[in-house]
């Protein structure tokens, strides 16, 4: 009778589902290298890698190192020889900045500029600034990667709080949110998306996130939807009701648990779709500030480049996108097996 | 004329192997145009079409150089006299208005009434005419009838003005208040093209969707901002090419191809509006495009140095190149509250943000090697230029962090400056949303971060951003203003105080500076009116107003079977000059 017990208490559906899932190559495959950016995307958040993204360490468009037949530096003086101490004729006027004019330029003029040593290659190459690839598809990966990650939270925050609503209360709570998610997802996707960025006006990361999580919750809003509905008469609810459980207590703590697989197979789902929104967006026009640079923006500057033969910066930002987006889908794929109850025997 | 900055993609006019023998121009543009009432009209685009739609008296000669003004609807170059107060036009005769209900079947003439409304109406307060400084303040009587219809709400189009006389049905003659030598560029405008009252009243409220003027085509189908489709205007005067090509051998062999031929030779001009630059130099290349002005960042494949590259010379294509009679100017809003005013602390700010402003790399990595440093506000090519100016705000970044040192703006603890009361400072720059825009908001960053300043970025579209610069709301932005006559005063008006709220967009409003650039108006092209000029561009770069940077380089190139094309400084178009041979490739 206690081994018995105790055996049950092993069979918990979670870590059931996760021996599932690591028995599944393809799963354990995917989910390694799923981790491995997200380690990345920590120590760029962290700022050990990537922080130099904005520098130019070399010429303009200096090819990848493997690439190219010269593998130097060169050193270049630094700004544009001007020679600060000729007299400018100031046709009749005083300057209203006198003396400190005349000062400031003297200052400057004692400064000697250091010449700076650029490199003539990189491993993957330098846009057309001389920054180098490598380090600004590290900190676009993080970029990528932490909108998805964050978007991808606030719409499945915002999907199962109002699916668990409209799923257990029924009634007019239901019709409501059932009438703005019917609003809301027969406007063609992208065209919503530009709305909403339209509306907002300020460019950031965090307009991005807003944008992106309050456009993509209609998918997992249907699908909690619909297990609450099935859940709200079940025996095991019904007993939590007989027990005096008040109705939140029910939603939150008694359903919740048991829809859970659905929202994070959702969540994943969305976090693939939200990268390439982001992408997307990006590439656009809408997507990320100067002041930062994400796997769109930096396809947006290479389709320049690509025409002139530039095609480092193009290689290095889809190969990055295309390994995580397919592990990511692959994961999610596992997921879904693993958590399936159906697929339980 | 305002433009899109260097990427203006001119023009781009490509044919289709037709089977009548139709000749069909397909023309793209790479922004949209706005509406063809010339009164209304402020953009190049715009005023490329109305070029074609409608005639103005004077235009300018298609291949001499320096641009030579001629007569168009006139009959002669105008009478001058009074020193230059009193102008005599002499209209030619047996000019019809292109066929429109509004006429009834007849054929209308254009008489010297039509030239007194057309000018009449520039000042009619309610058509709000971008370009009605070209003759406010200078006709006898017309500003008082404006005021006049400020108050009544009516402009009194009836009643003579004492500036406006019509001798007969084909002389007409302006008086002007001061001497003004310019009043010939102001009469070979587009948008001062002929119109018939009675057409302009029929359509009121819709005169843009219905021009109809005296020029070779006329508006036919019409998609907004997706299509313009202009066809042959069946009352058009026989008018034949000729032209004195000079010494230079291209006019040679331009008139070889076109001489005594009937204009305009081409029936059906198709123009398509495409606003990535990229489409158009892929079809290009492809062979479907006849003429293409080459965008910037494309130049690198099509040129080495100024040369085109040998395969496409073995293709047979064409390249023609000038300079653009354009200035690329940095301005800072002088009414801004954050960095306007005249206070030393502030001059010293906008001067330490210009003094950032690295113009070798833009012309090296935005520009693609397609520019000029020019320094002085009138560029080369326009009467007035000196290209030996020197700039009192060359790129000079440690120049600038001593003088923000100097005036007390402190660096907080992130590396960034504080205004001097210790209050946060950024400054705001305006662009578009292109990927060219996005290249230039990279280059202002970085230029601003080397003197310790925060950067953010005011993204809107070209027609929006014309908008808050007429109602000052731009802080500060690199804009670009192109010829629309090749005098320096067309430049120096940009920063003329009462011009604020139209073109001068840095909303500088100083009376010494007015007081003298009003002295410049009565004075023709000479030494003395250069002198002024001089230190009305000193002056502007003491107070911190604009620094002109580039003039930007037109790359034209053109296909072998187009003939008669030559890249004009200042017409926005020349279709009416061209022709097209059967197609055929030079490429095996």
């Amino acid at each position: 009778m206690t081994q018995i017990y105790s055996s049950r208490r092993s069979e918990n559906a979670w870590s059931l589902a996760l021996r599932r899932l690591w028995r599944d190559p393809v799963g354990r495959f995917s989910l390694g290298v799923v981790m491995c950016y997200l380690v990345l995307v920590g120590m760029v958040l962290a700022g050990w890698l990537g922080a130099r993204w904005n520098d130019p360490v070399a010429v303009n468009y200096a090819p990848p190192t493997w690439c190219a037949s010269v593998a130097n530096r060169v050193t270049l003086p630094a700004g544009e020889a001007w020679d600060r101490s000729s007299v400018i004729p100031l046709y009749g006027w005083t300057d209203p900045l006198e003396p400190l004019w005349s000062e400031a330029r003297a200052a400057a003029q004692r400064i000697q500029p250091e010449p700076v040593s650029y490199r003539l290659t990189l491993l993957f190459g330098a846009d057309k600034w001389g920054r180098d690839v490598g380090q600004k598809v590290l900190k676009g990966t993080q970029t990528s990667v932490w909108v998805g990650l964050v978007a991808a939270f606030v719409a499945t925050f915002i999907g199962t709080v109002l699916g668990a609503l409209a799923g257990y209360y029924g009634r007019w709570v239901d019709d409501l949110l059932n009438g703005f998610y019917g609003v809301l997802t027969s406007i063609p996707y992208l065209l919503l998306v530009f709305a909403v960025a339209a509306v907002f006006q300020q460019k950031g990361v965090g307009t991005l996130i807003l944008i992106l999580g309050l456009t993509g919750w209609t998918g997992v809003f249907r699908l909690v939807r619909a297990e609450y509905l099935k859940h709200r008469t079940r025996e095991y609810v019904l007993a939590a009701g007989a027990l005096g459980a008040s109705h939140g207590r029910r939603v939150w703590v008694h359903i919740l648990p048991n829809v859970s697989h659905v929202i994070l197979v959702q969540f994943s789902q969305n976090l693939v779709g939200f990268i390439k929104s982001e992408v997307i967006l990006s590439f656009l026009g809408f997507g990320v500030p100067v002041s930062s640079v994400s796997w769109g923006s930096m396809l947006n500057e290479a389709q320049n480049e690509l025409i002139l033969g530039k095609w480092w910066q193009l290689g290095v930002t889809t190969v990055a996108m295309a390994i995580f987006v397919t592990a990511l889908s692959l994961l999610t794929d596992a997921l879904r097996d693993a958590l399936d109850p159906r697929l339980n025997s | 004329m305002k433009v899109r900055r260097a990427w203006v993609l001119w023009l781009a006019l490509w044919m289709f192997p037709l089977q009548a023998q139709e000749k069909v121009l397909h023309v793209a543009f790479s922004a949209s145009e706005t509406g063809f009432d010339p009164v209304q009209t402020s953009d190049l685009n715009t005023a490329a079409v109305e070029q074609q739609l409608f005639e103005s008296l004077l235009t300018y000669d298609y291949l001499a150089r320096p641009a030579k003004l001629v007569p168009r609807l006139a009959a002669a170059l105008p009478s001058v006299s009074g020193q230059g107060r009193i102008w005599t036009f002499t209209l030619k005769k047996g000019v019809y208005f292109a066929p429109d209900p509004v006429f009834q079947g007849r054929k209308r003439e254009v008489t010297a009434t039509d030239v007194v409304y057309t000018l009449m109406r520039f000042m009619d307060p309610k058509n709000r005419s971008p370009y009605k400084f070209l003759l406010e303040g200078k006709i006898e009587g017309l500003d008082e009838r404006a005021d006049r219809a400020r108050v009544t709400g009516h402009f009194d189009y009836d009643t003579p003005v004492a500036g406006l006389t019509v001798l007969d049905p084909w002389h007409v003659r302006v008086h002007l208040k001061t001497t003004d030598y310019d009043f010939g560029h102001a009469m070979a405008q587009p948008i001062m093209g002929i119109v018939a009252r009675e057409v302009i009243e029929a359509y009121a409220g819709d005169t843009a969707s219905h021009p109809v003027g005296t020029g070779p085509y006329r508006l036919g189908q019409w998609l907004r901002s997706a299509r313009i489709e202009l066809i042959r205007n069946p009352n058009y005067r026989s008018e034949v090419w000729h032209f004195s090509p000079g010494k230079d051998p291209e006019n040679q062999r331009l008139v070889a191809q076109m001489e005594g031929k009937t204009l305009p030779q081409i029936d059906r001009i198709d123009i398509q509006i495409i606003e990535e630059a990229q489409s158009a130099w892929l079809s290009f290349g492809k062979g479907e495009l006849d003429i293409l002005g080459l965008p910037a960042q494309f130049s690198p494949l099509a040129l080495s140095g100024d040369q085109l590259r040998p395969e496409w010379v073995r293709r047979g294509i064409h390249l023609d190149r000038i300079v653009e009679p354009a200035i690329a100017y940095y301005f800072i809003n002088q009414q801004d509250p954050l960095l306007g005013g005249m206070t030393p602390a502030r001059i010293a700010l906008r001067r330490a943000i210009f003094l950032a402003m690295n113009d070798g790399e833009m012309m090296r990595v935005i520009d693609k090697g397609q520019a000029i440093r020019t320094a002085y506000p009138i560029p080369p090519g326009v009467a007035g230029a000196d290209a030996q100016y020197q700039s009192l705000l060359n790129y000079d970044p440690e120049l600038a962090n001593q003088l923000l040192d100097a005036y007390g703006y402190r660096r907080d603890r992130t590396g960034y400056r504080l205004q001097p009361d210790g209050k946060p400072l950024e400054v705001q720059y305006t662009t578009g949303l292109s990927s060219q825009d996005r290249e230039l908001d990279e280059v202002m960053k970085k230029s601003l971060d080397r003197i310790g300043l925060r950067f953010s970025s005011n993204k809107l579209k070209f027609p929006d951003i014309i908008r808050a610069e007429r109602q000052c709301q731009v802080q500060f932005r690199l804009s670009a203003w192109i010829a629309d006559y090749p005098d320096g005063d067309n430049f120096m008006q940009l920063w003329y105080g009462p011009h604020t709220h139209e073109n001068n967009a840095s909303c500088y409003q100083d009376p010494e500076w007015d007081r003298l650039y009003e002295q410049t108006l009565v004075l023709p092209d000479s030494p003395r009116r250069d002198a002024l000029y001089h230190r009305l561009a000193r002056r502007l770069e003491l107070y911190g107003v604009t620094k002109v940077s580039t003039s930007a380089l037109r790359n034209v190139l053109s296909q072998p079977w187009v003939l008669g094309y030559r890249a004009h400084p200042i017409l926005p178009s020349v279709w009416n000059y061209l022709d097209v041979e059967e197609r055929h490739d030079a490429t095996p």
